[in-house]
């Protein structure tokens, strides 16, 4: 090989472009979406983490402001919102897990929303290019693998 | 003639690695920064003997001497 680059991905896009990212990756780590009013009750010795998606910037639009995103898997649910700096949040809620233990999650799942948003950025703008997927690998460390051709 | 391509491995963290295969010399650097400008922010880059090996293509470089002045 010639070159060999390591790039950090800028998460920089309309709620809808997030949004779809959240659900491929909700879908792949077992969570389910739930409505936004479900979240709102009050539960019992709840536990509550926040952080934010690294390097994300949602673009304001007229659909995006107060707009969330739940998504459940057991008793943890991640609500995925839009703070005033414009970044993406990222809140981790559950009653069984120590604050490290739902940072952690918060953590594994917003990797895997820059994974997919990654990926569907790619792919969309490859393809516009014409360049062309040759190849698709998911990996043992469960790493997306494209090979790309023109 | 080796097919250029690039594979492109995106981690479960989200972190990209471009690799540039099949392309000699600074030619390669057009498929990272293609990446580079798709995606985001390069963190790191690394050239391998691959690039500085000879592209094939011929190079004439000019020079104009002006032999009016003495």
């Amino acid at each position: 090989m010639s070159a060999v680059c390591v790039l950090t991905p800028l998460v920089i896009a309309s709620w809808p472009a997030i949004s779809a990212a959240i659900s491929g990756a909700a879908a792949a780590m077992g969570f389910s979406m739930a409505a936004s009013e479900l979240y709102e009750e009050a539960r019992p010795r709840q536990k509550k983490v926040e952080t934010e998606l690294e390097n994300s910037e949602v673009v304001a639009d007229a659909m995006s402001a107060g707009e969330k995103i739940v998504i459940r898997k057991g008793d943890i649910t991640i609500e995925f919102g839009r703070d005033e700096r414009g970044r993406c949040t990222v809140c981790v809620t559950g009653t069984k897990q120590s604050d490290k233990e739902l940072r952690k999650i918060g953590e594994e799942v917003a990797g895997r929303v820059i994974q997919q948003f990654t990926y569907n950025k790619l792919v969309s703008e490859l393809k516009k290019r014409n360049y062309k997927v040759a190849q698709e690998e998911v990996l043992a460390d469960e790493s997306v693998k494209l090979r790309i051709r023109l | 003639m080796d097919t250029p391509e690039f594979e492109v491995t995106i981690s479960k963290t989200g972190k990209v690695t471009v690799e540039v295969k099949g392309v000699k010399g600074p030619r390669c650097l057009l498929y990272a920064d293609l990446i580079k400008e798709i995606v985001g922010r390069e963190e790191e880059r690394k050239l391998t003997a691959e690039y500085y090996a000879q592209d094939g293509q011929v190079r004439i470089h000019t020079q104009v001497r002006d032999s009016s002045s003495d």
